[in-house]
């Protein structure tokens, strides 16, 4: 099986002329098979950038970027991920069942996969008989719930996630950190960014750290440990971006 | 994933959308109402008015259907970039084409819907009135508006990719209402202009379709004087609709399709 997720020298620029802005340079990781890794940077960093890059969102200006061996762009790399945009709204005019109906079908999930897969995903995210209500009814957390439904529904291999955490309440963010502790002991390859330092630190085998549009740091799960005996995360990582460490 | 089943799925979503939004039905019942206008016109007694309720209800039909068109085709691409909710539909094993292709067949089949209420009250209305159908050249004239239908859908489209939502809409509107008068004014010009401007008339000619090809609605209300299309006729018309509606649409897919979401 080919590597899930593959960046190797990305760089992508936004607007034009005297406009154009860096928002990544030179960006290379790699994501192994069953790996749980974090991606996290202050805001504007350029962590969203990289993900739409690899989602084949946006084009890169140098570079390349694969899911699972086919070029970004390609929609059969697409094929085994699992998306949770930074910022999404869901159509208020659905219905929770709907919506992911609509999903599950472009995800190629066959009825009979739909009526067995919309209640236990809604039950994961904790929005179990939900299925009948409008969205325009739903809180953000509640449509931060449904975009973390979505993501999962057709059983993905890989899971990307922006800002995961984003929206959601203190028993929210618990429930995912469950969620994807159960998904990674399953052998899922999540790769997600998040604010929320203590909720990486406690799942992910390694963390990468990004700083103005360049990666500043990898920290190993080795490092992580010995990190989280000295000093937080959160810690570690402001003084490795305001000390402008590089790999 | 079948091709066929994920341009179901992005289709009924449009329609749904298009369904349970208000602005559908609002057009209906406007429509509904100056055909119901007309309609009651026999009532105060001045029989033998088949033909204005006939001449009406046609063209308010396809005034209705091309602005409910127009309306739902500019607005899908932009709200999907808005609203961001463009992401998780491509992030499955999408291509933008068939996305594309998908939220067209949507609006056409919304506008279906759409015109399809219309007859619901033509028809009975004409039997009330007890007039003629005139059945072939009225089913002629619905296979053309359809082919309207998608004509205008896939210039919507481009335009919604080239413009800002408002700028679409009123180009898209502007140009359906006006393309007949830019025909007239471009034969009267004809002989008046120079070489330029005769090149420059043959260029807005046909660079713009020719609505007023899709509109058999004369034809019905004179449907004494008037017989059907030959054949050769409609397939001509659908030549002609395919083609401008490929080119639009394959303007737009090549808008789209490295447009940075």
């Amino acid at each position: 099986m080919s590597i899930p997720i593959q960046v190797e020298g990305l760089t992508v620029s936004y607007g034009r002329g005297a406009k154009r802005v860096r928002a990544v340079q030179e960006v290379s990781f790699t994501v192994a098979e069953g790996e749980c890794v974090g991606f996290i940077g202050a805001n504007g960093a350029g962590k969203s950038t990289t993900i739409k890059a690899l989602m084949g969102f946006i084009f890169p200006e140098q570079g390349e970027t694969r899911l699972y061996g086919a070029p970004s762009g390609d929609p059969e790399g697409r094929r085994h991920v699992g998306y949770l945009p930074e910022v999404a709204l869901y159509y208020p005019f659905m219905r929770a069942g709907e919506l992911l109906t609509l999903y599950g079908s472009l995800s190629g999930l066959t009825r009979a996969d739909l009526r067995r897969r919309i209640p236990i995903v809604l039950e994961q995210v904790g929005l179990g008989g939900r299925e009948r209500e409008l969205l325009r009814t739903f809180s953000k957390g509640m449509q931060q719930r449904l975009g973390i439904a979505q993501a999962l529904i057709a059983e993905p291999k890989l899971l990307i996630l922006d800002e995961v955490s984003a929206g959601l309440d203190p028993l929210g963010r618990h429930d995912l950190r469950a969620l994807l502790q159960e998904l990674r002991k399953a052998g899922r390859t999540i790769f997600f960014s998040s604010h929320e330092l203590s909720e990486v630190e406690s799942l992910c085998n390694r963390v990468i750290m990004i700083d103005q549009g360049r990666l500043c740091h990898e920290v190993t799960q080795a490092e992580l440990q010995a990190v989280g005996r000295k000093q937080s995360l959160e810690s570690f990582f402001i003084s490795t971006v305001r000390g402008g460490a590089a790999t | 994933m079948k091709r066929g089943r994920a341009l179901w799925v992005i289709a009924r979503s449009v329609m749904l959308e298009a369904i349970r939004r208000k602005e559908i039905y609002l057009l209906v019942a406007a429509c509904l109402l100056l055909i119901g206008l007309a309609t009651s016109v026999d009532f105060f007694g001045l029989g033998g008015l088949v033909k204005f309720y006939r001449e009406t209800a046609l063209r308010l039909m396809g005034t209705f259907t091309a602005l409910a068109v127009v309306l739902l085709a500019v607005r899908q691409l932009p709200r999907e970039f808005e609203q961001r909710t463009i992401y998780p539909l491509l992030a499955r094993p999408l291509p933008r084409g068939l996305f594309v292709l998908g939220k067209g067949l949507g609006v056409l089949g919304a506008a279906l819907f759409c015109y399809a209420l219309f007859m619901l009250i033509y028809v009975p209305g004409m039997w009330y009135l007890e007039g003629d159908l005139a059945w072939r050249l009225l089913g002629q004239h619905i296979y053309l508006q359809v082919l309207q239908m998608g004509l205008l859908t896939s210039g919507a489209f481009l335009l919604s990719l080239l413009f800002s939502p408002d700028a679409a809409l009123t180009l898209g509107l502007l140009l359906y209402f006006a393309s007949g008068l830019i025909g007239q004014v471009a034969l009267t010009l004809y002989e008046l202009t120079n070489a330029a401007g005769r090149l420059l008339l043959y260029t807005a000619t046909y660079a713009l379709p020719q609505f007023v090809l899709f509109d058999l609605s004369g034809k019905v209300l004179h449907s004494e004087i008037w017989s059907p299309l030959s054949w050769p006729v409609m397939a001509a018309l659908t030549g002609y609709a395919m083609v401008y509606s490929g080119l639009y649409g394959w303007g737009a897919y090549a808008l789209f399709r490295r447009r940075p979401l």
